[in-house]
């Protein structure tokens, strides 16, 4: 392994040693070290992690009890705008701290029924039997891989210009705000892949019997936003509703901009389906790390991201409980340093307008760009 | 016996939970109602601890209040009792008797015997205290009581005194006069439990017998007797052997001399062992992996990741990366030992474990 040159924090040397591909033997250096930073971090979860987890859970329920209390007094503006963003914290913190990471299986070695992966709801549209699939499987095993991974671009859009422009992405800049704004939605009939309906591979029976759990579990959702709580607050029926709506468009925005802060800033990168032939385990961290992107920022950022601000090492210790990402994420760096690999951070402004850029970028024509035989290694 | 703000909300939630129980979530419900009782729950079977005594070296009592929720036990049986051990739910089964008196009406008692790096029997005596809450499980055995026999020998040896004293009491309780010799073996005198009550029950209790055996007690006092299990011993205290059906509980080696000795003296020979964890199996001998929900049971070498071995045999569990992060193939090991076959580190205790990467270590149940 080649010593670190000094100059290594400038943005110019940063670049050239991004593109400078290390060897078949270096990525599995690589990929042994970050095992065992993987087994190091496992042998001390324990009690911490447990009382953590429960603490985001309480934390959930007196936000969200808060919230909708102070909603049944949303007459008064205060008492609304108060009540909306305590919601919207409480919907965030159930889908992002605990929800997604408990679904990911990081909390299983507890055997507590309220924190099992495999049978967690929440509280979002779409079903946790889905997510699971798209989320969990696909997108964090094919992270990145174009026409494997759905997240890239979630169908609707172009991020890179290694898809194919079509005029349809010319409106992008619309779609992307409405995609934000639904967010929930969209990640609810992501597994349904109503293109397949529309191309007529699917029939509509077929359509209908893959949708009824998401159906039930939509109709859950909006009886309760809004249906039981307005009905509960009586005379107050609309500010509730009201605030609860909003509370759910927060919480869209909010995990849209984490999310495409992961995995759609300016350096990520995609890569074609080859790249799994014959993937080991170094190969598949080395390309976990280049296709995710890190925010910078205070704990509080942190616990409201669910952790998916250390994007990096959630993709590559997936089932780790989430918590311990910010400690890893200096050993990752310095591991990164070590092999002169690009390791992708910024702040929540830098990399969403990096975000923004690519949308308005890549909804125009681009000079299109090859991925066929792009690989990781040198050699 | 339910406490009266259980049986409250039990009145509630009959009437209300029909109408609100398919919206309800349990989680949340019980995060609340534990708040105003920790017993309070929508589901669980839970039980607070109500008093706690030390019964012998390394030995504590402690008296269970169930909530409702807590299906009923009949004496000699076992009931899973569920704590927390730095951030881990771990469960093993304790065998609890009622408890009589006007205070401990509804109440149960289990005697829990510490074992050296014993993870729960440490915590159940050394941090448990009054007024913390256990779960529970549903209780099981076979070893409850059967009024037609007319003449019993019950065999102890340790803490497998507790499901006998179980049935002992509920005999004494119900003033039958069931015929019952005891003996109960034990190491030394520090180590006996319910001394006291089994010596009022010798005196007092018309056809129960008590023997004391000790097997490294230097010097005896009058009644009490040593040695291991044999032909000898059990006839000198047990002259009418041949008419006595036997129960007998005890670690498994202890057990299986019994059973060898005894089964064809006696009228009946029932007897639960202690479970220890089983040995691992070398790589490639074969194990037995029961799914439980299909029914089926297979062999499987050992070693072997689970995933393409059930995949081999037909059975084609839900599954996804194939190595091991994304978390789609995890299922319940409800017994066995597994090995990561990442890590090669093994896992006894029951809990979730992802088949595509892990191997079956002994005989093994998957909730599959």
């Amino acid at each position: 392994m080649t010593a670190l040159p000094p100059s290594i924090s400038s943005r110019a040397a940063r670049k050239s040693l991004s593109r400078e591909r290390l060897s078949r033997e270096q990525v599995e250096q690589f990929g042994a070290e970050l095992d065992a930073l993987r087994e190091r971090t496992l042998a001390d979860i324990g009690e911490q992690d447990a009382r953590y987890i429960k603490r985001i859970y309480a934390a959930v329920r007196y936000t969200g009890a808060l919230g909708r209390g102070l909603l049944f007094f949303g007459i008064f503006p205060p008492a609304w705008l108060l009540g909306t963003l305590l919601l919207g914290i409480s919907k965030i913190l159930e889908n992002m701290e605990l929800g997604h990471n408990v679904m990911h299986g990081q909390y299983d070695w507890m055997n507590d029924p309220r924190f099992d992966g495999k049978t967690y709801e929440w509280d979002i549209v779409g079903t946790g039997d889905n997510w699971r699939k798209t989320h969990n499987y696909s997108h964090h095993t094919y992270t990145n891989i174009k026409g494997m991974d759905d997240d890239v671009g979630y169908g609707v859009l172009r991020l890179f210009p290694e898809q194919r422009w079509r005029p349809f992405f010319l409106g992008q800049p619309l779609y992307a705000v409405i995609f934000a704004l639904f967010f929930q939605w969209g990640v609810a009939i992501q597994d349904i892949r109503l293109g397949r309906y529309f191309a007529g591979r699917m029939t509509g029976a077929e359509l209908r019997e893959e949708f009824r759990p998401t159906g039930r579990k939509m109709r859950r959702q909006l009886l309760k936003d809004y249906v039981f709580f307005p009905l509960l607050a009586g005379p107050f029926f609309l500010p509730v509703l009201l605030g609860n709506l909003v509370a759910n468009g927060l919480r869209n925005l909010w995990t849209f901009m984490i999310i495409f802060c992961g995995h759609f800033t300016a350096n990520v990168e995609v890569f074609p389906k080859s790249i799994i032939k014959n993937e080991t385990r170094g190969q598949w961290y080395l390309r976990q790390l280049r296709g995710s992107s890190n925010l910078t920022g205070s704990k509080l950022l942190h616990i409201m991201s669910g952790n998916l601000s250390h994007q990096i090492e959630h993709h590559l210790f997936p089932d780790i409980p989430a918590r311990r990402y910010a400690e890893m994420s200096k050993e990752v760096r310095a591991i990164c340093r070590r092999y002169g690999i690009f390791y992708n951070t910024g702040s929540l402004v830098s990399q969403f307008s990096q975000v923004i850029w690519r949308i308005l970028r890549y909804s125009l024509p681009s000079k299109p760009v090859k991925l066929d035989g792009k690989m990781l290694m040198a050699d | 016996m339910p406490d009266t703000a259980s049986v409250k909300t039990g009145a509630l939630k009959r009437l209300i939970g029909p109408v609100i129980g398919p919206v309800i979530d349990p989680v949340a419900f019980d995060f609340w109602a534990a708040k105003v009782n920790p017993l309070l729950s929508w589901e669980r079977p839970l039980a607070r601890v109500v008093a706690r005594q030390v019964a012998a070296r390394d030995s504590v009592t402690l008296v269970l209040k169930p909530n409702r929720h807590v299906p009923p036990v009949q004496a000699g049986q076992h009931v899973p009792v569920t704590v927390e051990v730095d951030g881990v739910r771990l469960t093993r089964s304790y065998s609890p008797s009622s408890v009589g008196g006007k205070r401990g009406k509804g109440c149960l008692a289990i005697t829990v015997k510490r074992i050296p790096g014993g993870r729960v029997s440490s915590h159940l005596c050394q941090n448990v205290r009054v007024g913390d809450v256990l779960e529970l499980g549903e209780a099981f055995g076979e070893m409850t009581l059967r009024p037609e026999v007319p003449r019993w020998l019950y065999i102890a040896a340790g803490s497998g005194i507790t499901p006998l004293m179980s049935l002992l009491r509920a005999q004494a309780a119900g003033q039958s006069r069931a015929d019952v010799t005891l003996l109960y073996w034990a190491r030394t005198r520090a180590d006996l439990c319910f001394l006291d009550e089994l010596r009022h029950l010798d005196s007092h209790q018309p056809g129960v017998r008590v023997h004391i055996i000790l097997t490294r007690e230097a010097a005896l006092l009058p009644g009490e007797h040593s040695g291991r299990p044999d032909a000898a011993l059990l006839t000198q205290l047990v002259p009418d052997l041949a008419e006595r059906r036997v129960y007998a509980c005890g670690t498994g080696g202890f057990v299986d001399s019994l059973r060898t000795l005894l089964a064809d003296q006696v009228a009946g020979f029932d007897a639960e062992a202690f479970t220890l964890p089983e040995r691992a199996a070398v790589a490639g001998a074969p194990v037995q992996v029961t799914l439980r929900r299909s029914g089926r049971v297979l062999d499987i070498p050992a070693g072997e990741a689970l995933l393409p071995a059930l995949e081999a045999r037909g059975i084609h569990p839900k599954h996804g990366c194939r190595m091991g992060i994304c978390n789609s193939c995890a299922c319940d090991r409800i017994s066995g030992t597994s090995e990561n076959l990442n890590t090669g580190a093994t896992q006894t205790e029951p809990g979730v474990v992802r088949i595509c990467i892990s191997a079956a270590r002994s005989d093994m149940t998957l909730d599959l």
